[in-house]
């Protein structure tokens, strides 16, 4: 089972298009999300990015993503029902009211940050991370340097999840109820396990950067890496989608 | 007691770990599980203290399935030494870490602070030493000296020895053998036979989520067929008590082609040099 934004073999049109134009298209998504408050469109979106992981195979995740989206939207979509009075009213409150628009408003939401979060999020499961920071060095003229730091970044996510479910597993073993209570327990019995996480990132940060410098880290160009990541049609079609899309919600909110 | 009655377990739907296991380990047993690795050694281990639940199947502690209770109650009973003590460390000096697991059980006081001190004196530790600047072998023993003060009735240690060199690995041998001596039962992962040979007296033998030999250590041992399931050698002294009989036939059934251990092939050796 693959972990956090861990990379998933596959043979998808997403698995083979260039690593940058995969963050193009999920970065100018995204805005394009945030430019519009139409719903359709929005909810247009949602579904073209459910279409995406659907094509490459990666339903699991994104709905289990669309799930811890869906947690945090909620919690915002409930401050802009409670704090954004517009429309007909249909509840009274003592600062206030809510009315339809504050309940567009809170769909709106909703349905944004859904359909924003699946591209970025599928843009890092269908790209190997040497690839994103090669692209990056070959394509944009990124220094190295800085987008291993990216890729290392996201590399790491993962692997310090692991380490704290296997720290909270130990320390269930030990009587720690993690097992029981509610998520104020868990978060309260969490803190102190953050040592023994900070410890164990802090040592293995340390092992791969002096991996990275016995590995000759320093003397790395944009010329060092041997393959090449040159656009091909279904890139710049990808692209052309990606800005046709923009466009669109830009003239929906303008109109 | 601790009973596995045709258990299947897996991490995902899709990848099984367990195929049907089924054994019994009594109390005071000093039982050992060896295997390559993916075996589903660690994962019986895990479903004995119930970090891991069973899919089909039952896990019976004291006759109670694991299902029914929460690994933080089973804590109690059954002590859990994992491969890397960083995971079971979490606080900032060596008595503090000792009463960690006083506090998780809500039994602090001075039994638990005297138990502390106890152990801190036969373990040698300073007291007030940051556990994550010790080296990986002092971090190991204190990772087991945090179960050993809890006094649990069954001790679960996954692969116990990897990374000691020789001197920490007798050393946390010999307090695990004094803690089966005293009455826990002792149930060992380990991939040195070596090991095995010296310190249990039960193997189970599992390959591909299966078992494939259970019995006392040497008559496994000297199964080289359910060895060789496993991909497994058995230890140097009974290779060779295996080999002689292959290379001389009047050894079949001379007492050095029965030798355990170093101490009984000397002896046979001596017996025979004196014919």
């Amino acid at each position: 089972m693959n972990g956090f934004l861990e990379y998933v073999p596959g043979d998808s049109l997403l698995h083979r298009l260039n690593p940058m134009a995969k963050i193009a298209f999920a970065v100018l998504f995204a805005i394009a999300c945030f430019c519009t408050s139409n719903l359709i469109f929005l909810a247009a979106m949602l579904v073209l990015g459910i279409a995406l992981a659907a094509s490459c195979k990666m339903m699991r995740p994104a709905l289990g993503l669309m799930k811890a989206v869906l947690a945090f939207s909620v919690i915002l979509a409930v401050l802009l029902l409670l704090t954004n009075p517009s429309g007909d009213v249909l509840v009274e409150l003592p600062w206030g009211y809510v009315g339809t628009g504050s309940v567009l408003a809170a769909l709106t939401t909703i349905l944004r940050l859904e359909a924003a979060a699946i591209p970025l999020f599928l843009a890092f499961y269908v790209t190997k991370l040497t690839d994103l920071s090669n692209a990056a060095v070959k394509v944009l003229h990124v220094p190295y340097k800085y987008a291993f730091t990216f890729a290392s970044t996201v590399h790491f996510i993962p692997v310090f999840m692991n380490d704290m479910a296997a720290i909270m597993e130990a320390q269930t073993a030990r009587g720690v109820e993690f097992d029981q209570g509610g998520i104020v327990k868990k978060v309260r019995l969490m803190v102190p396990l953050c040592v023994p996480l900070l410890v164990s990132s802090v040592r293995k940060t340390n092992s791969a950067a002096i991996a990275a410098e016995v590995r000759g880290f320093d003397l790395r160009t944009r010329e060092s890496g041997y393959k090449a990541y040159p656009l091909t049609v279904a890139d710049v079609a990808v692209l052309v989608l990606a800005v046709a899309l923009l466009a669109a919600a830009i003239l929906l909110q303008v109109l | 007691m601790i009973e596995f009655r045709d258990v299947h377990a897996s991490y995902d739907e899709d990848i099984k770990v367990l195929d049907g296991v089924s054994f019994q380990i009594p109390d005071g047993e000093f039982v050992a599980f060896v295997g390559t690795n993916g075996a589903g050694k660690s994962t019986t281990m895990r479903l004995m203290n119930g970090l891991l639940k069973p899919d089909a199947g039952q896990v019976l502690l004291d006759g109670v399935p694991t299902t029914e209770l929460k690994t933080s109650q089973i804590a109690r009973r059954v002590g859990f030494l994992f491969q890397n003590p960083d995971s079971q460390i979490c606080c900032s000096t060596v008595r503090e870490e000792l009463l960690f697991g006083f506090k998780a059980l809500g039994e602090e006081g001075p039994d638990a602070e005297a138990a502390v001190d106890g152990v801190i004196r036969e373990f040698g530790f300073d007291a007030d030493a940051d556990p994550f600047l010790l080296n990986r072998g002092t971090r190991q023993l204190l990772a087991l000296a945090s179960i050993v003060v809890l006094a649990p009735p069954v001790v679960i240690l996954d692969e116990p020895t990897t990374g000691l060199d020789f001197r920490e690995c007798m050393k946390v041998m010999g307090i695990i053998r004094r803690l089966n001596e005293v009455g826990a039962t002792i149930v060992m992962v380990c991939h040195d036979m070596e090991v095995v040979a010296d310190f249990a007296r039960r193997v189970i033998v599992m390959s591909a989520g299966a078992v494939v030999d259970d019995g006392p250590t040497f008559d496994v041992l000297r199964n080289p067929h359910a060895l060789g399931r496993a991909s497994l050698i058995p230890p140097q002294v009974v290779d060779i008590s295996l080999a002689l009989p292959l290379m001389d036939e009047r050894l079949v059934e001379s007492p050095v082609a029965l030798a355990n251990t170093l101490d009984e092939m000397q002896a046979a050796v001596s017996e025979e040099a004196g014919r």
